[in-house]
Formats: C-alpha cells, sequence, structure tokens
C-alpha cells in the first residue's frame, strides 16, 4: 500500500496561550472564533469512536448544533472500552475538605508523569475535572453516596487526597452510559448520525484539511466514504500491540495509525503503563488479560520464594525463612504499596531470576494469609470479596486459602497522535482525544485520571477548539468537499487494495493473523515491555521486521471480504506491526528512564529510573517514512514554568 | 499449586452456522480434543478458529470484546442457556470446568426477530439502542450545571438506580425469554431515572417512548416467567419491570402528560 | 395523556387488562366457590335456595353474567393476542431451551398458560352449558323449598357427578385451574406493577395457597357428591 505522507515541514507549535497558567484556558475560550448558530447546521463533524471521549464529544458537538456522524467498530456505541474501567474518575472537587485544588491535582498529575506532560494541558485538564462531575450527575450517573446523600469519595494510588468518585467497581461503565445515553439523545434529535459496525480505514486530506474518512463496514464488508468539516479521533490506546493486554479484543491501533502514515505526528510512542495486579498468563490459548484491583495491595504481601527449587512447591509449605518478600525488603517505607511502575519492574526481576512461581513461572505470589489471620476472614471478605471471588473463577483457586498469583500487564498508553493545546493533530481539521493522544499524563498515568481526560477532552475541551478551527477556516470549509472529489477516490482505492492484498497472501501461506499476532506480542512485552536496552531493542526490530515480512508473505486467511473477524485482525496485526517498530525506535532514542519507560543503562546506582532532563525534557514527535523505514523524530521541548522538576523517591 | 492446570478434556461441538441475514441456517458439528480445562468458552471457540483456519475453512463468526463481563459484546446461547449454565456470568465468564469431558455442547446465537442474525452466532442488536434512543437519558445537556451536590440523593435510592444501571445491554434477558420480551432491558433504564430526582422532568414522556419502541421492534410480551432475572449476568431483578409498569400506567392516565411523542404518537 | 386504544395495544396494556381481569376472576372463582360449598349440605336446599336467590336478582344476576362473561372474553383475547406477539418475536426456536433455574418461576405451568387457559376455556363451555343452560324447571327438574318450587339444581348436579367420568373430566380441569392460577395470581399483581420486593415472595406464596385451594375446593366437591350420592361408593 503506498500512502501518501503529507511531510511534515513546519515547527511544533503547541499553541499554548500566553498568560498565567490558570489564565490560559479562559483566555483560549475568550479569543476564540465563534461559529453563529445558523451557520453551525453548515458544518459537519466526524467522531470516530464512542468512548468517553469520542461518545462525550458527539454529543456536545451535536448540541452546539452541528451535524455530527458518529462511528464505532461494534453494534453499539455504549460498548467502547471506556466501559471496563473500575476505579474511578478523579475531580479537586475538595468535597472532603482535604485541601485539594485544581493546583494540587495539576501538581500530582505532573509528578505522577514523571515531568513529561505539557504542564497547561494538565492545569486545564484539572480545571475542568469539576464540571464533569457536575455534568455527570445532572445525567443521572449513579454515583455512590453517603447516608447524607451526598457523594462519596475514596483515595487513588498516587495522592495524598480523597478526589476519586466511583460507581462501585463499575465507574468507566457508569460514565460511559451517561456519555451514550447523551449521544443517543442527539440520535433521537437527528443532529447525531450514528455508523456502528463501523472501522474508520483511512482520513481523506483535501486541500491540507482533513475532510472525511473512508470505513469499512464490518457487518457487511462494504467500503465507505463518509466527508465531513472537521474529524475527531478518539480511537483510544495500542496497548494491544503486546498481544496480551487488559484492552479489550478489538480496541487497536488502526485509526491512529493511518492518520499517523497519512502525516500525524506519533507522540511518545514508548510511554506504555503496565499494571502490576493482573492475573497471570496461564496458557498459550490465552487471548486477554484480566486486571486485579491495586487495592488489593493494601492487605496482601507480595513474596516469592527465595530458592528457585521451592517454585513448584505448594506454598503454604515453604516456611517463613525461605520466603523473599521483596517490595518489604527493597521499599521498607512504601512496602507493598510502591508505585505501579516500580512493583511491576520488582516482579520481572524475580521472576528473570528464575525464582517465579506459577506453571508458566512468570507469576508472584500476593498472599492474604497474614491479613486474614489479623482481621479474620469475614472483614477481608467485607473488603474484597467480588475480586477475591473473579479470581476464583477465572483461576479455580481459592484466594482465602492459597495465595493469588498475579504478574503485570499492559493495561494503557500514554503515546498517542501528537496534538497542540486545542487537540489538534499536525494535520489540520484532525483532532484526537482521550487515549488516543499522546495525553495529559506525561510518562505515566495516575489511577483514576483516564476517564478525566477522556470526558474533558469530549465535553469540555473539543466543543470549543472544534468551533474555533470551523471558525476559523470558514470561507475555506464553507466550500463543501462531496465523496465524489478525488481525494476519497484515491484514499478509498488504497484501502480497498490493502484488503485485497491480506486476502490474496492468506489464501497462500501458513501463519494465521493470531499466531503472528501472538509472536509479535512477545517481542514487544519482552522488549519493549518493564525493562528495555539498546541490545534489546535493536533485537526487536530486527524480530519485528521478520515478522513483517512473515505478514506479507506467509499469512494464512480463510472466509470471504464480508463479516469477517479473522480479515479485522489481519488488517489490525498489519497497523501494529509498524506501530512496534516505532515504539522499540522511540523507546532506543529515549535514553533516559522516565514513568512507564525504563531503560537499563539508565538507573541509579540502586536500580532506580534515573532521569535525564537535560537532554529529554521534550516530547519526541515522530513522522513515518514508511514501512520498514526508520521514522524521523521532532521535538517539542517541555517548558516547566509553574513547577520545579525533581526525583521521585520511594525507599 | 494450579493442578487442574495442565489437565485437557474433549469437546464435541454442535455450533448454528449461517452464511448471513437471510440465508438458511444449519449446525454444524465440531469436535476438539486437548482443551484445558481451564481455558474460557471463548478460548475454547478461539481454538476452534484457528483450527478451522488452518483446514482452509471459515471459521466460527462469534463476537467478544473486554472478556471480563462488563462490555456486553459476547452473545452465546449454550446448551440452551442464555451464556450457559453459570448465574450471573457473561459467556466470556464461562469456564470449560463447567463441561464434561467429552459432552456435546450446543451454540447458538440470540434468537429474536428484533435480533436478525448478522452471520453465524453474531446477531444484531441495534434494536437495543432505538429504545435507549427514545428516552433513555435525562436530557442534560453539556455546559455548566449545578453542583454536584447540590441535589442529595439518599443513599439507598442512589444504589437501588445503581443495581438498574448496572445493565450491560448483552440482550441475555431477550435470549432467554420464552416470549423474546425486551422488558427487562427496557425497564432497567426506565426505573434508574425513575429513581433518581435528575430524571423526573421527562419521567412520562421516558416510559411512553420506551416502551413504544420496544413494542415496535417486535418484542414479544412479558409474562412474568423471570427467566430474564435468571439468566441475566448482573441479576438484574423484574422489580424494575413492576416498576416500568407502574410508570407507563401512571404517565399513560396523567392529564398534565401532553406527548409532543414524534410521528408515531398521534398528538396528545 | 395516551389514548386508551394506544394503552391497550401496548404488550404492557394488554398486560394491564389480563392481570385485572384475571384478578377479578380469581375473584368470582372465590365467591362461586363459597357458594358451592352448599353443596355440602344434606340434601339440595342450601344450594337450591341460593340458586333461586340468584335468579331472584333479575336483570341483575344478567347485569352479573354479562359483566362476567365480558372479562373472561377480554383475558382470553388478550392471552391469544399476547401469546401471537411473543410467537412473532422468536420465529426460530432454540434447539433444545432449558431454564437457568435461580429466580425463575419457569416451569411447565407458568410456560403453557395459553395450553392450560384453552383446557380451562373448553371446560367453562362445557360447564354452562350443562349447569346454566342444563335442565330446567321446565322438564320437571324442580322441588319444594320453604313451600316454595324452585329449580332443582341439586338434582342437575347430582345426576351428573355420579357418573365417574365427568367425576373425572371435573377433577382433572380443576387441576389444570391450579397450575394456571399458581402462576396467573402472582403474575396479575406484577403485571399491573401493584408490587414491591417486600411483597412480591409473599404474593407468590399466596398463590400457590389460593391455586391449591381453589383447585381442591372446586374438585372435592364431584368427588364428595360421587361417593356420597351414587351407590357405588357409600351406601
Amino acid at each position: 500500500m503506498s500512502i501518501e505522507n503529507i511531510p511534515f515541514l513546519g515547527k511544533l507549535d503547541s499553541g499554548v496561550p500566553a498568560g498565567p497558567l490558570e489564565k490560559k484556558w479562559d483566555s483560549y475560550k475568550a479569543n476564540m472564533k465563534l461559529v453563529n448558530p445558523a451557520n453551525k447546521r453548515k458544518y459537519s463533524v466526524i467522531v470516530v469512536g464512542t468512548g468517553l471521549a469520542g461518545g462525550a464529544a458527539a454529543a456536545s458537538l451535536a448540541e452546539l448544533g452541528y451535524n455530527v456522524k458518529s462511528f464505532c467498530t461494534h453494534d453499539s456505541a455504549r460498548r467502547a472500552h471506556s466501559i471496563a474501567a473500575q476505579g474511578g474518575i478523579n475531580a479537586a472537587k475538595s468535597y472532603p475538605n482535604d485541601g485539594d485544588s485544581a493546583w494540587r491535582l495539576f501538581y500530582d498529575t505532573i509528578k505522577g508523569g514523571d515531568y513529561r506532560a505539557r504542564e497547561a494541558n494538565v492545569y486545564r485538564l484539572a480545571q475542568n475535572s469539576t464540571s464533569i462531575i457536575d455534568q455527570c450527575v445532572a445525567q443521572g450517573v449513579p454515583f455512590a453516596r453517603e447516608y447524607s446523600g451526598e457523594l462519596a469519595n475514596r483515595s487513588f494510588g498516587g495522592a495524598q487526597v480523597s478526589r476519586t468518585f466511583y460507581a462501585r467497581g463499575q465507574t468507566g461503565q457508569q460514565l460511559l452510559l451517561g456519555a451514550y445515553s447523551a449521544l443517543m439523545k442527539e440520535v433521537d434529535k437527528g443532529k447525531v448520525t450514528l455508523y456502528p459496525y463501523r472501522e474508520m480505514l483511512d482520513v481523506v486530506m483535501v486541500d491540507g484539511k482533513a475532510r472525511g474518512i473512508i470505513t469499512r463496514n464490518l457487518s457487511t464488508g462494504e467500503i465507505e466514504r463518509h466527508a465531513a468539516d472537521a474529524v475527531v479521533l478518539a480511537t483510544g490506546g495500542y496497548g494491544r500491540v503486546y498481544f496480551l493486554s487488559t484492552n479489550a479484543m478489538n480496541s487497536n491501533v488502526t485509526a491512529i495509525w493511518r492518520a499517523h502514515k497519512r502525516g500525524a505526528l506519533f507522540g511518545n510512542p514508548c510511554y506504555v503503563q503496565i499494571h502490576p495486579t493482573c492475573i497471570p498468563v496461564s496458557g498459550n490459548h490465552q487471548a486477554k488479560l484480566t486486571l486485579m484491583s491495586e487495592s488489593l495491595r493494601n492487605d496482601g504481601r507480595v513474596w516469592v520464594p527465595k530458592k528457585k527449587e521451592d517454585c513448584k512447591k505448594d506454598p503454604s509449605l515453604i516456611p517463613e525463612e525461605d520466603r523473599d518478600y521483596y517490595l518489604e525488603r527493597k521499599y521498607p517505607s512504601f512496602g507493598n504499596l510502591a508505585p505501579r511502575d516500580i512493583s511491576s519492574r520488582a516482579a520481572k526481576e524475580c521472576c528473570d531470576e528464575g525464582r517465579g512461581v506459577g506453571e508458566s513461572g512468570l507469576a508472584v505470589y500476593l498472599d492474604f494469609r497474614d491479613a486474614i489471620k489479623r482481621d479474620g476472614e469475614p472483614a477481608i471478605r467485607e473488603r474484597y470479596g467480588n475480586l477475591f471471588d473473579m479470581y476464583h473463577e477465572i483461576t479455580n483457586e481459592n484466594p482465602y486459602k492459597t495465595p493469588m498469583r498475579i504478574y503485570p500487564a499492559v493495561h494503557y498508553t500514554m503515546g498517542g497522535l501528537w496534538v497542540d493545546y486545542s487537540l489538534q493533530t499536525t494535520l489540520p481539521g484532525l483532532f484526537a482525544a482521550g487515549e488516543a493522544n499522546f495525553s495529559d499524563h506525561g510518562a505515566n498515568r495516575l489511577g483514576a485520571s483516564a476517564l478525566m481526560q477522556g470526558l474533558s477532552d469530549g465535553y469540555f475541551v473539543l466543543p470549543f477548539t472544534v468551533t474555533n478551527y470551523l471558525g476559523t477556516h470558514a470561507t475555506e470549509l464553507l466550500k463543501k468537499v462531496d465523496t465524489q472529489h478525488p481525494a476519497f477516490e484515491s484514499a478509498e482505492k488504497e484501502v480497498r487494495a490493502g484488503i485485497q492484498k491480506i486476502l490474496e497472501v492468506g489464501k497462500k501461506g501458513s501463519r494465521t493473523p493470531t499466531e503472528i499476532f501472538r509472536d509479535l506480542g512477545k517481542v514487544v512485552w519482552e522488549k519493549i515491555g518493564m525493562a528495555r536496552s539498546e541490545k534489546g531493542l535493536n533485537e526487536a526490530i530486527a524480530e519485528i521486521k521478520k515478522l513483517q515480512n512473515d505478514f506479507d508473505t506467509n499469512l494464512k486467511l480463510t472466509g470471504d471480504d464480508k463479516l469477517n473477524k479473522n480479515l479485522e485482525t489481519a488488517g489490525r496485526v498489519a497497523d501494529f506491526l509498524e506501530l512496534a517498530h516505532l515504539m522499540a525506535q522511540d523507546a532506543l532514542d529515549r535514553k533516559e528512564s522516565c514513568g512507564g519507560h525504563f531503560r537499563l543503562e539508565s538507573q541509579t546506582p540502586d536500580g532506580e529510573a534515573q532521569r535525564n532532563d537535560d537532554e529529554y525534557a521534550y516530547v519526541a514527535a515522530w513522522e513515518y517514512k514508511g514501512r520498514g523505514k526508520d521514522s524521523i523524530v521532532h521535538k517539542e521541548p517541555l517548558v516547566y514554568e509553574n513547577v520545579k522538576l525533581s526525583v521521585r523517591s520511594y525507599k | 499449586m494450579s493442578a487442574s492446570n495442565s489437565k485437557t478434556m474433549n469437546v464435541r461441538l454442535k455450533i448454528w452456522r449461517q452464511e448471513g441475514p437471510s440465508a438458511p441456517g444449519a449446525f454444524e458439528e465440531y469436535s476438539l480434543s486437548g482443551i484445558l480445562v481451564d481455558m474460557s468458552f471463548l478460548e475454547m471457540l478461539d481454538t476452534l478458529n484457528e483450527k478451522l483456519i488452518h483446514e482452509g475453512k471459515r471459521p466460527v463468526e462469534f463476537e467478544s470484546d473486554c472478556r471480563e463481563g462488563i462490555c456486553g459484546t459476547c452473545s452465546l446461547m449454550v446448551q440452551g442457556q442464555a451464556h450457559g449454565p453459570v448465574r450471573g456470568a457473561t459467556t466470556c465468564q464461562l469456564y470449560m470446568r463447567s463441561f464434561q469431558d467429552g459432552e456435546l455442547i450446543t451454540i447458538e446465537p440470540w434468537r429474536a426477530k428484533a435480533f436478525p442474525i448478522l452471520r453465524d452466532l453474531i446477531t444484531d442488536r441495534r434494536a437495543f439502542d432505538r429504545i435507549q434512543m427514545a428516552g433513555g437519558y435525562t436530557g442534560a445537556k453539556t455546559g455548566p450545571h449545578a453542583d454536584a451536590n447540590a441535589i442529595l440523593i439518599p443513599k439507598d435510592i442512589a444504589d437501588r438506580a445503581m443495581d438498574a444501571a448496572a445493565c450491560i445491554g448483552c440482550g441475555a434477558c431477550v435470549a432467554a425469554c420464552p416470549n423474546a420480551s425486551a422488558s427487562l432491558f427496557t425497564s432497567a433504564k426506565v426505573t434508574q431515572f425513575a429513581l433518581l430526582p435528575q430524571g423526573h422532568a421527562d419521567r412520562k414522556r421516558r416510559v411512553i417512548r420506551m416502551v413504544d419502541q420496544m413494542d415496535k421492534e417486535g418484542f414479544g410480551s412479558c409474562s412474568n416467567l423471570q427467566e430474564c432475572e435468571a439468566a441475566c449476568p448482573k441479576k438484574i431483578s423484574i422489580q424494575n419491570i413492576a416498576i416500568m409498569k407502574q410508570e407507563y400506567l401512571k404517565a399513560a392516565i396523567s392529564a398534565d402528560f401532553r406527548a409532543g411523542l414524534g410521528s408515531a404518537d398521534g398528538g396528545a | 395523556m395516551v389514548p386508551l386504544t394506544r394503552l391497550f395495544s401496548s404488550t404492557l396494556g394488554r398486560k394491564y387488562l389480563m392481570g385485572a381481569s384475571g384478578m377479578a376472576l380469581v375473584l368470582f372463582l372465590v365467591v362461586h366457590l363459597l357458594g358451592n360449598l352448599t353443596l355440602y349440605a344434606p340434601n339440595g336446599d342450601l344450594l337450591n335456595t341460593y340458586a333461586a336467590r340468584l335468579q331472584g336478582l333479575g336483570i341483575g344476576l344478567i347485569a352479573l353474567e354479562v359483566g362476567l362473561a365480558l372479562t373472561i372474553l377480554l383475558h382470553i383475547i388478550t392471552a391469544f393476542q399476547v401469546t401471537y406477539t411473543s410467537k412473532l418475536a422468536r420465529p426460530i426456536g432454540y434447539d433444545s431451551p432449558k431454564t437457568k433455574g435461580g429466580p425463575s418461576k419457569s416451569t411447565a405451568g407458568s410456560r403453557n398458560m395459553i395450553l392450560t387457559g384453552i383446557v380451562l376455556g373448553v371446560f367453562l363451555v362445557v360447564h354452562i352449558l350443562q349447569f346454566r343452560f342444563g335442565p330446567s324447571m321446565e322438564e320437571g327438574y324442580t322441588t319444594t323449598v320453604n313451600g316454595a318450587m324452585v329449580h332443582d339444581l341439586y338434582r342437575v348436579v347430582v345426576e351428573a357427578f355420579v357418573q365417574p367420568l365427568w367425576v373425572a373430566f371435573y377433577v382433572g380441569c380443576m387441576v389444570f385451574l391450579g397450575f394456571h392460577l399458581r402462576h396467573g395470581y402472582w403474575s396479575a399483581f406484577q403485571s399491573l406493577g401493584i408490587i414491591n420486593p417486600r411483597w412480591s415472595k409473599p404474593i407468590h406464596t399466596l398463590g400457590l395457597l389460593i391455586a391449591l385451594l381453589l383447585a381442591f375446593g372446586f374438585l372435592f366437591i364431584p368427588i364428595f357428591i360421587y361417593f356420597t350420592q351414587s351407590g357405588g361408593g357409600n351406601p
């Protein structure tokens, strides 16, 4: 497939308004171009994705009066993967009167992101957080409440205040259903047209502006053209490049990757968050991992046997002196509550030493024996009953009797399409929101912040910035482009050719898309996972190229070009293969450790992450140069005017 | 330790195959050996599909996404039961250890006129979206609202609303109902907003429109068998259906409700 | 306000009608059974007096009967509508559907209300022809109670229930009535939405009691008469 890429010629301009941090967003809104109400109905906006960011954006833009076309890969907009978020959503409401403020939420987020996020964006996120809660309550989201009838809060990792709002363990679901209901309200009014079962396969650029997309109808196989005046991508993260992750089966990088190939720069692809407490891999058949709430570490003790020969033994037979409570040993002050990245890496080290437990040797124990002895089984059941049941259901082991086995797994990607302050990518008229953009989380995301960012982007940022874009380019955009335009013609042709090629190769080869995908996942997990080294990354690039070649020449596929899940997978794997290459390149280029990116070459004498602010305090925005070719990096320097860069320590 | 981890079993599968919405369908039988008892049911089907591709055959189309029981995508009738034999679980939360070695397992799609089959085991459940569209929202627009704590909601009410809101829209209620009724789905939404003060302003319009849409989609009538609640992976109670019935009757006979209900309405 | 035609043509509306008519019929059955208890009295005088009093209502009785007939008709029509809608809703059935247990009230009885209902409908026709429009005073079925000549309904009843086949038919039909009420009683409350978590279970249990009481209350009558009046049982 030869996709014409729009070369990036300009300088990366974040477009952050001047003025004091807390006035920047107000200043943006005060100076933005407006579109008068009568003209709004003349514009149409495409929103791809119906998760928190996409659903909220589509509903809000339609409420303003724009004609919105909303696309999702599922049968219903309600199934986007935001639905699986459990814990909660942060907001600086300060209801518990514990000293929270927009500033503190901003500061915690910047620090939690290891000083690799843009100050102005993060501050806006913190400011918007309170409006999100008001908005969701107005929509009827059944947040947890106190007996007083007021909203309940709980605390979450990385913060010293209680600012997390929640709806049982299904906060993501309830927030998504709130956005979905707002979206359906607009569908009923005729302001939103829904396009379910659609996968976006290309962005169409006309005269240097995003004017439409090419989609495939997954239920019929039809290739379709859709024109609009602006395009928003809210298609989520790319964690499934690891094959095994907590992401949903259909989560993929394709939409943002095709935009990237068209010329949108990709920001910080190597920033990936790995969650320490997941149910370990149980066999080669597995396609998906399940997260166990981090809260378990409040009472569970993490350990592995001291001696390798004990690893296959019944854990109850291993005496106390032969157990290594490695987190308590290494991080006495934080112990089992050490941050996610630290805990994940420590587990990996133990397993690398051959002290991992379980069938595969890739697991550590999370033991509740002492907590049960101390507080009694009923108390533990009260706190974690549902999680213990879930664990039991999946593993068929009773965690009240035998320790849980856990292992880290990928669950969020901080990287994504590079966007400026208005969430616009380097392609004019193409916006990216939620996990799909390179985000406000820097190199590491705090718990309960993903939901906040998705909704902030969708409800409270895009309605203004898309309006500003449409207002600014009114003369040009009011000249309508229809789908007969040659740009649509050629984009569709390329998309068709790509699918045809996969189907053709698929007739002759011997390896299924899933088999190649699984191999790719292993490479990415082992070499671009929790610990990265120059040697490993170079090996990864070589292995990825080999897999790309395998995919291009030896793919095995059956079925037709109509409804065909394996054909969908194949298309996504093609993009993951290219993305993996870019991740390795970015990881190789960033010769420092920060947040989720840990370079073995850059650590302190006691094995902790060593940041290098002098050389690497920038956003790496990559330009695509062709399949198998190295990409080119552009740098957006990160300027910290309001916070002082410091070192995180957990000893 | 994980003693059962490596135990394997054989299964025979009887699966509904259907090329497209209007094509005739039929059962086909397959056998699989060496299936791990700790595999999930969908991983077993993944294994079958890999085998079919290698044999040059078209894989069995089925849907799944989150594989942790919250997205509501997976939707299989297993052994004549929606989501299989385990209560309070979706198909993706079903494990092979729930079956006997050598058992013949029948797998069918949801069957309802309102859920046409797209291919094999995949059905089109957009009828649910259209019911939601008819009124499953409060009408609050994006923008400034009263402070979240300005509305006090008793904890018990919030909890009951949450019980209803837990619906994942999978369609098991319709699939399991001998009448293919969508009452449980529709009532869960109606109830959530009937309980919460935020939903009170448009509660009459909501219930009338949602029920009308439910009927228009061609779902059956509720016979109070409670099979939907038994099949619901979130164990949503048919108490919600009773509440919907109250709401509907109250709205229908209410004199101060003048329905601007759209074309199907025929005026107030 | 929604036009009544629309209200009662919705799936919910039909169930309101079904539930309300069902409740009215249960009420009728209770009264009917109380009336029938007169059959346990030694010589048919009590029954015949009761029947004569009813007849004495004149136009009132006609009105009650018409009302009852309309209620039954409504119950039957909505039943067929509901069943038809549900059949349309699932044109192709499952290979071998199975209940998931737990709270499910799906039993052979509750799933086949339409069948038990049809049996009861047929029974009703027979029952009315046999007793309401059975042998009349003109045909000599008369007796004297307290000096007045009245219709000897008791004789009509006894003549029927000394025959084992009629006893079997009535007993059989009353078993179906029991199954119909077992689900129907509780179901009426649920259909009308006049139920809440606290009352759901008691009402369901009460449904069982009412079903047993009514079914056995009615079915013991023919048995009692058979054994007390025919030579075969207790001479």
